[in-house]
């Protein structure tokens, strides 16, 4: 294909994620070595407010922004360098807590906190959501025809549910009192509170999790158990192989491709979570690296958002992601050098 | 097709299969199933402890509102039909009286009419014949079941819900012929070409994809907001400010999805044989004429599949619209998100509930209606990796 | 049975659309942006009835709101404001001095609604708001337990409680990490004694009142639901109204639920207090939060006066006589119910507790508090070192803001 034909087919997506994705990603790069601040003024300011019945005035000196002729802030725009880097990493007390050998240290550091979250957070699911996925596949495949459709309608359920309201469903089953909590509780016979610790918050997240992905990989496996070669199974059946070994040295490697193809979607969505630490209220206890940023721009009350380490922070985000990629990313490098040409 | 003797399977594993499948779907259903039963009962009902009372919801009884055993008999018999009538006449019916090039908006169609023939049915006709039998039946006509309406009305009626249904529905809709359009057109054109540009335009796709969306929803509020201002010399007095518009969120969401879209499609046009169109080039075609002619009468299958992954997630979205959309341009998502903040009130919450399974619905019925062609689609070649 | 129900709701919505309670046609079309609870949807109805109008209420107004207000023309006439939030529509100067519009139009105002800044109007408050203590009277009454007054008899009384086996958790606490506990924290330390900031706009939390103000809030863990730190105003709400705890330190604006007849089941048995006392003879441990509107800069002077004038109608004795319990109004025809006693009460106290300090160094001192005060409550730190971690986080935040050099 030419090139000219190419650009003309791709031109299209390039153009629009170049706008909306690259465009904005060059600005927080930029923006991550920067700190744009107001230029601070302290005046005096008198300030009547409300009580009941009568108002109370203060006077006090008040640090304000300073405005130019048009009425608009005056801010200014300085280099700082790695500045945002260290604020959010915080290397000093990393490398202080790593001479302590103290675990709990480097957990109070957000990003550290975050991060390993993170990344329990992607790597633990991985496994969970493709066996998961790979056993209701088998499952259905063995089923009855007719009870395929509607269960494969069940099975695909958590997924299409929108993320925000599939946590919270789950969490109002757990929360104070919730049915299921009150059940656990009859079971064991103790008092079950799930939100009140990290690990029993993490392990509902977990499930979370693979609830909401595992069908993702289900549809795709069972679209892929059906072009299953059924010669070589049943070749392999007469060289004696056992029902695991069919599913070891046949199935699993005719599915090797999804596995990779579901890995990648899998480690990019969960690396993203967000939406779980929202709906499950997690903040106390574990927050993940995407909403460390969203709470680094978050603007507070008075309308303060600390811009710069939100983009330091989504910078090494993104670093991690690139590390995460690289190893289901060799394969189709790979794979594009052996079919190219 | 009969399975070889070989093949066949112990009664264990046969068991084993289906109990695992039976509590995966249990799993599956049951906090949708839970949240929807929560959308029927007072706010009292709502959040008890006792599962019992959550389901037989006694104070919403109490409140006169409930359904009699007749009520429910005659309610599942008439849902039974219903599903078994869409999963088994329906499609039928589609195919009969749809054009054979227009089949997915013959599926739209017969799905709107279906769905509104539902709604009718279920809470138009069937409540009237009910209520008169109730009156005749005397004891068994009497409310066990606790259960109200008046969440559901709240939202749709008083609410205004059906603003945010028809912007929903406006920005999905965007959003996925958009995505499809720009999408189908990559797709095709990253299949056909070796180069090492493509490769790394795909893998750069993937990092954008990977990209956190806080991260990119901050960059544009602020351009958003003053857009007026900045486009002013390039457009003059009429500049658009385009915080609260949809087009601007569609063009924002269908950038957002291109990436999984371009490699969706990419892998469902490189099982498409290359000679196919190779031939119509030998026959004079370009490259646009080989994919109109050749491509497109081929394709559907993948691009319904990829069609649907774009619908969830302009339907689904939340950060996006959230935060770049105004009250009269909200979506369902972010409407709902509206009631569980800072100030609200159990009521709102569980009408709250009660616009989350609205939402959920029309994705119910995507689904029943989709569900063959999503597995279709993907064992024709969209998933090879 | 739902036919008719939702043929009546269509009609009860028609027919408040085609009563217009407004004494007069608004022509101008006015855009408004402000949070969403009660007093602002009887409010911003109300304003409604003037036609022409379009209310955007929204919980997150505060992500928008500054910007949306700086550019030109400002995508709102009218901005609900608190207290807090104001700030950065004052820093940026973005909303303007309502002087000659209250001149005009502000007959019925009070004096006390007129926030002035510098001697301007800026704004006009419509509520005050602050959290204090609730408490279930007949709890309470049936052993014998006077109404606590300082934070260390609400302690006493819930051990009572706790011990007689009425309830397991007899304790409320919105806690929620984030906004909440810092609130909460807020809400402790000026009790203490404590002052927030140096003269230099160092923090100065890191202090004896800052280690008070932690025990203090410790000492609830004992007697709160385990899950504290996810329970937010909204959540002890429901845990009152279905009979959970016995008391909590609540917004004033969350009264009216207890008595809700559809979703309570303690209808007329919680009471309101003033909110308990951190030390004996000091002020309750709260602070006094307003609420109320503006009006834009950048828009037309025309628009402006349209707008103020709608904001008024918004604000009139009828408007709160249709939702007298949703606040404590500060508008003329408020008529204060039993529920209300508390605020009062809290509002009054002598000395009276402090308004919520709205500046740019507090905004950044209640994130940081908010971030870091968790650990403290789950037990991975100590008071002294969380008070450290503040004192780090602020300053590393303030420096980025240009408050700190």
């Amino acid at each position: 294909m030419k090139f000219k034909t190419f650009a003309a087919f791709v031109g299209p997506s390039v153009f629009m994620m170049l706008l909306f994705i690259a465009a904005p990603l060059v600005s927080v790069f930029i923006q991550s070595f920067q700190v744009t601040q107001p230029i601070l003024e302290q005046i005096e300011v008198e300030t009547c407010t409300p009580g009941f019945l009568t108002q109370t005035c203060t006077t006090e000196i008040k640090t304000v922004p300073a405005l130019d002729e048009n009425g608009k802030t005056i801010t200014e725009t300085r280099w700082v360098g790695l500045q945002s880097y260290q604020n959010v990493l915080q290397m000093d007390k990393f490398w202080s807590a790593i001479g302590n050998g103290s675990w709990n240290q480097i957990m109070q550091i957000d990003f550290w906190k975050a991060l390993r979250f993170t990344l329990t957070f992607t790597l633990l699911t991985l496994p969970l959501v493709i066996g998961v996925g790979l056993a209701i596949a088998l499952a259905v495949n063995n089923a009855t025809r007719s009870i395929r459709g509607p269960v494969i309608f069940v099975s695909l359920l958590p997924f299409i549910i929108t993320p925000v309201i599939g946590s919270l469903s789950i969490y109002w089953l757990f929360v104070g009192d919730g049915i299921l909590t009150v059940m656990l509780e009859r079971w064991s016979g103790q008092n079950i509170s799930m939100f009140a610790q990290s690990w029993t918050i993490e392990i509902l997240m977990y499930f979370y999790q693979v609830w909401h992905v595992a069908p993702f990989a289900f549809v795709i496996f069972y679209a892929g158990l059906q072009t299953v070669n059924m010669d070589t199974l049943e070749s392999a059946v007469i060289d004696g192989a056992s029902r695991w070994e069919r599913l070891r040295h046949v199935i699993v490697p005719h599915l090797m491709p999804l596995i990779i193809f579901i890995s990648l979607i899998h480690l990019m969505d969960t690396y993203r979570a967000f939406e779980v630490i929202v709906g499950f209220r997690s903040q106390a206890h574990v927050i993940s690296l995407q909403w460390l940023t969203y709470d680094f721009m978050t603007p507070d009350d008075a309308g303060n958002r600390a811009m710069s380490r939100a983009s330091a922070s989504a910078m090494l985000t993104m670093i991690g992601i690139v590390f995460l990629l690289i190893l289901p990313l060799r394969r189709t490098w790979r794979d594009h050098k052996g079919s190219a040409h | 097709m009969s399975t070889p003797k070989a093949m066949q399977q112990s009664f264990a594993l046969r068991f084993s299969s289906g109990a695992f499948l039976a509590i995966w779907c249990l799993l599956a259903a049951f906090p949708i199933f839970w949240i929807t039963v929560m959308s029927f009962k007072s706010p009292v009902d709502a959040f008890a402890d006792s599962p019992l009372d959550v389901i037989f919801g006694p104070v919403t009884r109490a409140s006169g509102d409930g359904l009699s055993v007749v009520d429910i008999v005659l309610g599942l018999v008439v849902l039974f039909f219903a599903i078994r009538w869409a999963f088994t006449r329906l499609p039928a019916l589609v195919r009969q009286y749809c054009p054979p090039g227009l089949i997915v908006l013959g599926w739209l169609v017969g799905a709107l009419v279906y769905a509104i023939a539902f709604v009718l049915v279920f809470f138009g006709l069937l409540p009237l014949i009910l209520g008169l039998l109730n009156g005749l039946l005397g004891p068994l006509g009497t409310p066990v079941l606790g259960l109200t309406t008046d969440h559901y009305v709240a939202v749709w009626a008083e609410n205004e819900f059906y603003r945010n249904f028809l912007n929903s529905m406006l920005v999905t809709a965007g959003v996925v012929t958009i995505s499809l359009t720009v999408g189908t057109l990559a797709g095709y054109g990253l299949a056909r070409s070796g180069s090492d540009l493509a490769f790394w335009l795909l893998i750069f796709a993937l990092v954008f994809r990977a990209l956190p969306h806080s991260v990119l929803v901050a960059g544009y509020l602020p351009v958003f907001i003053n857009s007026s201002e900045i486009l002013r010399p390039i457009f003059g007095e009429g500049a658009p400010t385009l915080y609260g518009q949809p087009w601007a969120v569609i063009a924002v969401l269908v950038s957002i999805n291109q990436p999984f879209t371009i490699w969706m499609l990419r892998s469902f046009f490189q099982n498409i044989p290359a000679e196919l169109d190779e031939a119509a080039r030998v026959d004079g075609c370009s490259h646009f004429q080989a994919f109109r002619r050749v491509i497109m009468p081929v394709m559907w299958p993948g691009v319904i599949t990829t069609g649907l992954f774009s619908f969830l997630l302009g339907y689904n979205d939340f950060l996006v619209t959230s935060l770049l959309l105004d009250a009269q341009n909200q979506t369902m998502v972010p409407a709902i998100a509206g009631y569980f903040n800072r100030e609200t009130t159990t009521t709102d919450q569980v009408e709250a509930v009660a616009a989350a399974v609205s939402i959920t619905a029309p994705l119910f019925l995507l689904v029943m209606i989709f569900q063959r062609q999503i597995v279709s689609g993907l064992t024709a070649g969209a998933v090879k990796g | 049975m739902f036919l008719k129900r939702i043929a009546l709701a269509g009609a009860v919505s028609l027919m408040g659309s085609a009563a217009l309670a407004c004494s007069y046609q608004n022509e101008v079309p006015i855009k408004s942006l402000s949070a969403g609870f009660e007093a602002w949807k009887a409010v911003t109805d109300a304003m409604a009835e003037c036609g022409n109008f379009q209310a955007e209420l929204d919980q997150e107004f505060r992500k928008k709101q500054p910007a949306a207000f700086e550019a030109n023309p400002s995508l709102y006439h009218i901005g609900g404001v608190a207290n807090g939030t104001i700030t950065p529509l004052l820093n940026a100067g973005t909303i303007r001095p309502l002087d000659d519009l209250v001149e005009k139009y502000g007959q019925t105002l009070k004096p006390n609604q007129l926030i002035r800044i510098n001697g301007q109007i800026m704004a006009v408050a419509m509520m005050v708001n602050t959290q204090h203590l609730m408490y279930r009277s007949d709890v309470l009454a049936d052993l014998g337990i006077a109404t606590p007054t300082t934070w260390d008899e609400v302690y006493a009384a819930a051990a009572k409680i706790k011990e007689a086996g009425v309830m397991e958790y007899p304790l409320g606490a919105t806690m929620k990490s984030g906004w909440n506990i810092a609130q909460e924290f807020v809400n402790m330390y000026p009790a203490h004694g404590g002052a927030f900031f140096n003269a230099d706009n160092t923090t100065a939390v890191n202090s004896d009142a800052g280690m008070a103000a932690l025990e203090t809030m410790k000492a609830a863990l004992e007697f709160t639901d385990p899950e504290v730190l996810v329970s937010d105003s909204t959540y002890v709400q429901q845990q009152f109204q279905q009979g959970k705890i016995a008391m909590a330190n609540l917004w004033a604006s969350r009264a009216g639920a207890m008595d809700d007849e559809a979703e309570s089941q303690v209808v007329g048995k919680v009471a309101m207090a003033a909110a308990p006392k951190a030390v004996a003879d000091g002020a309750p441990a709260t602070t006094l939060w307003w609420d109320g509107i503006v009006i834009a800069k950048n828009i037309s002077d025309e628009e402006a006066e349209a707008a103020f004038r709608l904001a008024m109608e918004g604000l009139d004795a009828e408007t709160v006589q249709g939702a007298n319990d949703a606040a404590i109004w500060l508008v003329d025809g408020y008529q204060p119910t039993e529920i209300a006693q508390g605020a009062i009460a809290t509002a009054t106290a002598n000395p009276a507790p402090p308004a919520y300090p709205s500046t740019t160094q507090m905004g950044l001192l209640h994130s940081a508090l908010g971030n870091e005060l968790p650990s403290f409550l789950t037990g991975e730190r100590d008071a002294a070192a969380t008070l450290a971690a503040i004192e780090e986080a602020y300053t590393t935040s303030a420096k980025e803001a240009g408050v700190l050099k």
